[in-house]
């Protein structure tokens, strides 16, 4: 931190070229956080070498590797260190990284695909020919097959088998030769290990049927392992992708373009990278907002559905904040640049989904240790197997020490973990919520008690009527007036009000924060809108006002209130289902909490409360030992939301990037907040079946194998079935 | 069962030649996506997939 930059021009030229995909914790100069996509990675082990050659740099302050969404978080310090000689430390382990911003890794995730297929069909085409190659020797009858065709037989599959080894089998045999080089024994040692010996096994056997390596051939179990192998890995490729497809969604709808307005009153169309606070950019009707800004002038609306869920529009004039990714349905607005690239909202949001999937849970790395010492033992086993038989009977030492080798590969041990939370956290993806902390889902099983806060959690913005009263006139008849006029302004409070009945209206005028005029059939100008606006003598119960231009007292007051979301009274009820209290804790008026309340059918309620109290009354019910899941807006309920058990903030707003939650609620459904904690029970139930059937299978086959009872054929397919077995009891989390 | 010892060589080259089959069109694009595929009759020509 002390290193002077060398140069400025250079610093500022590389800022910029960090800028998409990195992120200033400490401002600029500090710290820095960037994100990559990593290629080539195929298990857990692999992110340990990662993190190790990396922190080696001058500079690396910080690794974080995930290896089921292979992403790296790298915090490092980029006056000291070159992004080319990060990438090229990586290279030097054998992994390509590109920074991840949507492009690049796209299509590098295009090409992993591709050639992961490609793999998989030349193991599983060819396995299926080997052991058709293989049949005769099994079925025939002694003296039935003539030495000749046997030999024949035994070639061909040999040759079947050359491509598999050499190329299907390359990933394995790279990273088990990373792993050796790095001192390291991740999975890939014992299963490149088991497929070499095998292979050399059988080979020697083909060559030399008299020699010492026997004269079995194992060809048709060989090719077998690996194409199992390989459509495990095809599974685990498929849920990354899918995580990462579903990322995308959201940075993709950032426009490529932006029309930044020079001093002198031309324009010109640029890149968003290239945009820098303090430009202004013109943004037209139809136009993705390129950059988090202010209004400087014109008039518009927009759809901020993107970040809020919502899709009513929202009114956006002079003065108003505006968020990249947000569509500006109609008006042409000038807009002030005020944060670019990283910083704004919607990559925020990315940025939030990125780090969860990056963060390395933590189970997964006990695993991983769990994982390396095994191999030791297993190696050990496989050695003393191979010595032991050697005394008892030279021509099985081989198949036994191979078939130790190939039944204990911790493929299954490994995949557990990541392959539950990934599977989970992309189901509660679809349905809205996003996890920013994976390690909540195992925090939401113990959770006991839900508190809700009332104003834009468990109520609506959209306003409904609750009251109306005229002094002057019939209350009714003009309050079907009003309505016929609300239709025609897109503000949300005059949508509420709006039941899609047509009036003659003319000259329809939208004054901003006023309301809306307009002139009737007979020529006379109406006005709905701000109480103050409509009559010189507003009601001061009232919300909003409706009546015509300089008459007195025949004006329409109306009162609206906020409506409960349409399904929170189910949640609340479903919440209930499950055993959980749910508790209303509000800073509003005691009769509107209570009117809520009421409404919803929630008994536990505290009304006016300050932060501070909020604050206290949860440490209340956290000493009398409940476990809390706080659901709050995420802006003025910060210092609660840090204090529960777990956090779930609705995904309203611009200090959403900003906020403190383990889970965004983007789609404002609350029904996903009891399928969030009944997918939770069912993640860690899925991942206890899976370390269970782990453990359960290495116990029941390890002794068969040293002893001899377990045949090479049968070692591939259990290891191989155990992997599957893992992902795809993972995948019933995914729906 | 002499035709064997032509059959046996023969099927094995077939095989090989199978797979380079299968590797060209997995490079070419075409196992992209298979909805893709299914909808290109569709499109126009210029639109791509």
């Amino acid at each position: 931190m002390s290193a002077p930059p060398p140069g400025l021009c250079a610093a500022d030229a590389d800022a910029r070229l960090l800028a998409p995909f990195t992120t200033w914790p400490d401002g600029p100069g500090g710290v820095a956080l960037s994100q990559f996509q990593v290629a080539g990675m195929h298990c857990a082990a692999c992110s340990g070498l990662i993190e190790a050659a990396l922190l080696k740099l001058p500079g690396v302050c910080g690794v974080s590797v995930n290896p089921a969404s292979a992403r790296l978080a790298l915090q490092w310090l980029p006056s000291q260190l070159a992004l080319a000689d990060v990438l090229a430390a990586l290279q030097v382990v054998g992994y390509r990284a590109t920074p991840d911003v949507a492009a690049p890794a796209r299509e590098l995730r295009r090409q992993e695909r591709r050639q992961a297929l490609w793999r998989l069909f030349v193991a599983a085409f060819l396995m299926m020919q080997v052991m058709m190659m293989a049949t005769p020797a099994y079925v025939a009858a002694p003296g039935e097959l003539s030495a000749d065709l046997d030999r024949l037989l035994r070639w061909a599959s040999w040759v079947l088998t050359l491509p598999v080894m050499i190329f299907s089998a390359a990933p394995f045999m790279a990273g088990a030769w990373r792993q050796l080089r790095a001192g390291r024994l991740g999975m890939d040692v014992p299963v490149a290990l088991g497929i070499a010996v095998t292979f050399v096994a059988s080979t020697g056997a083909l060559f030399d049927p008299g020699g010492p390596l026997g004269h079995e051939v194992y060809f048709d179990s060989l090719t077998m392992f690996v194409a199992l192998l390989l459509l495990a890995r095809w599974f685990e490729l498929g849920a990354r992708h899918r995580a990462a497809d579903a990322l995308e969604a959201v940075a993709g709808a950032l426009p490529t373009a932006a029309t930044r307005l020079r001093d002198d009153g031309s324009s010109e169309r640029v890149a968003p990278e290239a945009l820098h606070v303090g430009d202004r950019i013109r943004v037209a009707a139809g136009e993705a907002f390129a950059a988090d800004g202010r209004v400087l002038s014109g008039q518009g609306w927009a759809n901020e559905a993107l970040l809020t869920g919502e899709s009513a529009a929202v009114a956006k004039t002079a003065g108003d904040a505006v968020v990249a990714g947000s569509i500006n349905l109609d008006g042409s607005l000038i807009v002030s640049v005020q944060r670019v690239g990283a910083d704004t909202t919607a990559q925020g949001i990315v940025r939030l989904m990125q780090q969860a999937q990056s963060q390395r849970p933590f189970v997964n790395g006990v695993l991983d240790r769990v994982a390396a010492g095994f191999t030791v033992v297993v190696l050990l086993l496989a050695l003393a197997a191979g010595v032991g038989w050697w005394w008892l009977d030279p021509s099985r030492a081989v198949a036994v020490a191979v078939a130790v080798l190939i039944v204990t590969c911790p493929c299954a041990l490994t995949l557990a973990a990541p392959a539950a939370w990934l599977a989970a956290s992309g189901a509660l993806a679809r349905r809205g919520l996003l996890l920013t902390d994976l390690a909540a889902l195992e925090r939401l099983c113990a959770i006991d008690t839900v508190v809700f806060d009332k104003t834009g959690t468990l109520s609506e913005d959209r306003l409904q009527l609750r009251r109306h009263w005229a002094l002057g006139a019939d209350a009714d008849a003009l309050l079907n007036v009003a309505r016929s006029l609300a239709g025609l302004s897109r503000h949300p409070v005059a949508q509420a009000l709006a039941d899609g009945s047509a009036g003659s209206w003319a000259d329809v005028r939208e004054v901003a924060g006023r309301g809306v005029e307009a002139r009737d059939a007979t020529g006379r100008v109406w006005r709905l809108g701000a109480p103050a606006w409509v009559s010189a003598r507003p009601d001061p119960a009232a919300r909003l006002a409706f009546g015509p231009v300089g008459c007195g007292d025949c004006v329409l007051w109306l009162d609206l209130s906020e409506a409960p979301r349409a399904d929170a009274a189910a949640t609340v009820k479903a919440l209930r289902a499950q055993g959980k209290r749910v508790r209303l804790l509000s800073g509003d008026q005691p009769a509107a909490v209570a009117r809520m309340a009421a409404l919803l059918d929630i008994a536990h309620w505290r009304a006016g409360a300050t932060p501070e109290s909020k604050l206290a009354a949860l440490r209340d019910w956290q000493a009398c030992g409940e476990r809390v899941l706080m659901v709050g807006d995420g802006i003025n309920d910060a210092p609660v939301l840090a204090a529960a058990d777990v956090r779930i903030a609705m995904g309203q707003g611009a200090m959403l990037a900003r906020s403190a939650a383990d889970a965004l609620l983007v789609s404002n459904q609350l029904m996903a907040i009891p399928q969030a904690l009944a997918l939770a029970h069912r993640t860690r139930r899925v991942l206890r079946q899976n370390l269970a059937w782990a453990a359960l299978y290495n116990l029941t086959c390890v002794p068969l194998a040293l002893t001899g009872w377990l045949p090479p054929l049968a070692a591939g397919l259990g290891m191989a079935a155990s992997s599957l077995f893992v992902v795809l009891n993972a995948q019933r989390l995914a729906r | 069962m002499d035709i064997l010892y032509l059959l046996i060589p023969f099927s094995v080259v077939l095989v090989l030649l199978i797979v380079a089959v299968f590797g060209w069109a997995v490079h070419s694009g075409q196992l992209d996506g298979f909805e893709n595929e299914a909808e290109r009759i569709l499109l126009d020509e210029d639109q791509g997939v």
